[in-house]
């Protein structure tokens, strides 16, 4: 096992690098100038041709991409064009509200998907389960940004619960992890965005969850374990949805995955300061540096949570066997 | 101990209702071993989930009753019944390969059981577990192994292993050898016949192996198309049944005590559909004696010797039966009326 994640992890440092080319590559060959963004578009020429030296845009690809690589393999992403600070440390700042943002949504779309998911396949043609498809498949389908304004709308303008946008207070200032993210008015700022992407995300898991139960329980061991006189709770879920869970784990490892880019339109309708809206700016304004290294974080991400799904998988499944 | 009373039982099903299980009683005693033997099909699995209340949701007990120590198991709450389940009735279910639930160990799922009915705490739980895997010839490092890493055979014990944790009073075995090449099956047959001698408990065995039933079973039921045909002790039965269906069933399977080189003749056509409710006997299609009576009423369960009991309207001609059901011709005229009465409807 520990000899199959080392080999796995050589290979995606291997992958990293080809993906990290990919995005170098990528971004200058999209049209735009990373000057503009950090200048006036009308300074002289000279200024704006010092300013790409300052920069080694002036450079050629290959020497760029060597530079890029040199530092990459160093961990140094370079410093953001537009906030003129380290790329990691801007990463820094948004990750945390992002991840925060994202693993709260999922803990109670998982949460709350799985179990209910279970109740259903058990629970076949009852009423509530046909509420439960039709209500994940509605959020599923509705635009995120128009349940999100919807539920500012009810949430914080009619019924005035929970603040409609922002991370904190304005105003609140801190200076460490739990100052910014362990208080009462933090909490209270991360309802209703976690809300409104876990309504989104509900579905996978639900919908998962219930198909493969209901195949699940067809199975003889199911029959088997009633035979045994045990208890119907205890037979749906030390049985049913301890094998049934398997497909929602590999589903579930994966989306963290994905997550973490952010949902950007959840990010924006709430004012959320995360790193989705900061992939979306960096990108329009030609911030290589940021750009790439957003890019890079959440390729690394990815891949590391599909090893992270591929060892659960094992933990899960005594059949599956890594060499 | 156990006294099944005109059991009927039926399924819903897309088109219609099907009575899968039609009157059919038998009793138990302590310490009997009782064969249920019959096509795929003829309701005897069906018989093996009722007793255990374990029918699919489609399926209901539609009339009789099941009275086990004097009370009725049909009536019982969902929660009477699970207490009832593995303490007092086990089951062995049909395929032992799937049986198990391949993410626990075979001995966290047989503790499982034992912990479900009693409290006596897990050491002796695991304590109880080492004892009946010895009983089925398992060796106790096997407790930990997860049901992939065990051969057919061994899961088929594991599973013979946990009906046996709770001593229960009847354990219900469906096909429990079926998946099982014949050397191990003959190996476990004997050890579950060794078991249920050693402490006393009863047993259902259903199969479709008519020679399984005469190696381990005292009393026999032949099954067919919902219906007892033939319900006798085991001795008599094999010297000489009565009905037709059970004379084709003795020819479908090889005899060691026969004379070697014999013929296998199966019986032609196939089990009756049960969705339509015909009088008359189950068996008529099939069976080469048919007359006129058979298709117009349905023949009772009669006694024809001391603990045999037939249905069929013709028991006293069962001499001429018997001669002519050896006869290959016999089964064939019946294919070939089959046949003739299928061709105008293509």
């Amino acid at each position: 096992m520990l000899a199959y994640i080392v080999k796995r992890l050589l290979i995606m440092i291997v992958m990293l690098l080809l993906v990290a080319t990919m995005i170098f590559l990528m971004f200058r060959t999209m049209p735009g100038d990373p000057t503009a963004s950090m200048v006036d578009p009308s300074i002289p020429r000279e200024a704006r041709q010092a300013l790409l030296e300052r920069y080694g845009l002036h450079e050629s690809l290959w020497i760029q991409y060597r530079i890029f690589m040199r530092d990459l393999v160093q961990l140094d992403f370079g410093n953001s064009y537009f906030y003129n600070r380290t790329v990691l440390r801007v990463i820094g700042d948004r990750l945390p509200a992002t991840l925060i943002l994202m693993l709260t949504a999922m803990l109670f779309a998982y949460t709350f998907g799985v179990l209910w998911g279970a109740w259903m396949a058990w629970n076949r043609g009852s009423r509530l389960e046909s509420v439960g498809v039709t209500f994940s498949l509605v959020f599923r389908s509705a635009p995120t940004f128009w349940v999100g304004l919807m539920a500012i709308m009810l949430f914080s303008v009619t019924l005035g619960w929970f603040p409609a946008q922002g991370m904190r207070t304005t105003g609140y200032v801190g200076d460490s992890f739990a100052e910014v993210f362990l208080n009462h008015d933090f909490v209270r700022h991360l309802i209703l965005p976690a809300f409104v992407a876990g309504l989104y995300f509900l579905a996978t898991p639900l919908l998962i969850m219930r198909n493969s139960m209901l195949e699940v329980m067809s199975e003889d061991y199911i029959e088997m374990a009633r035979a045994k006189g045990l208890r119907d709770r205890r037979v749906l879920y030390k049985h049913a949805a301890r094998n049934a869970l398997l497909p929602v784990v590999t589903a579930g490892a994966l989306f963290i995955g994905a997550a973490i880019g952010g949902q950007v339109l959840i990010e924006v309708v709430f004012s959320w300061p995360g790193l989705g809206r900061e992939i979306v700016q960096a990108v329009t304004r030609s911030d290589y540096p940021l750009a790439q290294g957003i890019f890079i974080i959440i390729s690394a991400l990815v891949m590391f949570m599909n090893l992270v799904a591929d060892v659960l998988y094992a933990l899960l499944d005594p059949r599956i066997a890594y060499r | 101990m156990l006294e099944v009373q005109n059991l009927s039982i039926e399924y819903t099903t897309e088109d219609g209702v099907l009575k899968a299980v039609d009157d059919v009683s038998f009793n138990l005693d302590r310490g009997e071993s009782l064969g249920i033997v019959g096509e795929s099909g003829c309701g005897k699995t069906t018989v093996a989930k009722a007793l255990l209340r374990l029918l699919p949701e489609n399926g209901a007990i539609s009339g009789g009753s099941v009275l086990f120590h004097g009370e009725d198991l049909v009536n019982k709450s969902p929660d009477e019944m699970r207490r009832i389940r593995h303490r007092k009735i086990a089951l062995v279910s049909q395929s032992a390969m799937n049986s198990l639930n391949p993410v626990y160990s075979v001995g966290h799922q047989i503790r499982e059981g034992i912990l479900a009915h009693s409290d006596i705490g897990r050491q002796a739980a695991n304590a109880r577990c080492v004892e009946v895997f010895g009983m089925v010839g398992l060796e106790e490092k096997r407790l930990s192994s997860y049901p992939h890493q065990l051969s057919g055979g061994m899961k088929q014990r594991a599973i013979i292993a946990m009906a046996l944790s709770l001593e229960p009073d009847i354990i219900v075995a469906d096909e429990p050898t079926t998946a099982l090449d014949v050397v191990v099956q003959g190996r476990i047959l004997q050890r579950i016949r060794a078991i249920q001698k050693q402490i006393s408990t009863s047993m259902i065995f259903i199969t479709h192996d008519i020679s399984v039933v005469s190696e381990i079973c005292e009393t026999i039921i032949v099954m067919y198309g919902g219906k007892i045909m033939e319900q006798a002790d085991s001795a008599s039965f094999f010297r000489a049944p009565y009905h037709p269906y059970s004379l084709g069933l003795q020819n479908a399977f090889p005899s060691i005590t026969d004379t070697a080189g014999e013929e296998l003749v199966s019986i032609p056509g196939t089990p009756p559909n049960l969705m339509q409710q015909q009088p008359g006997c189950r068996f008529r299609e099939r069976c080469p004696f048919a007359t006129d009576q058979c298709r117009s009423q349905t023949p009772p369960l009669v006694k024809v010797k001391s603990n045999h009991h037939a249905a069929c309207w013709y028991t006293d001609q069962v001499d001429d039966f018997r001669t002519r059901a050896r006869d290959r011709d016999t089964w064939e005229a019946v294919r070939t009326r089959i046949e003739q009465q299928e061709a105008p409807q293509q």
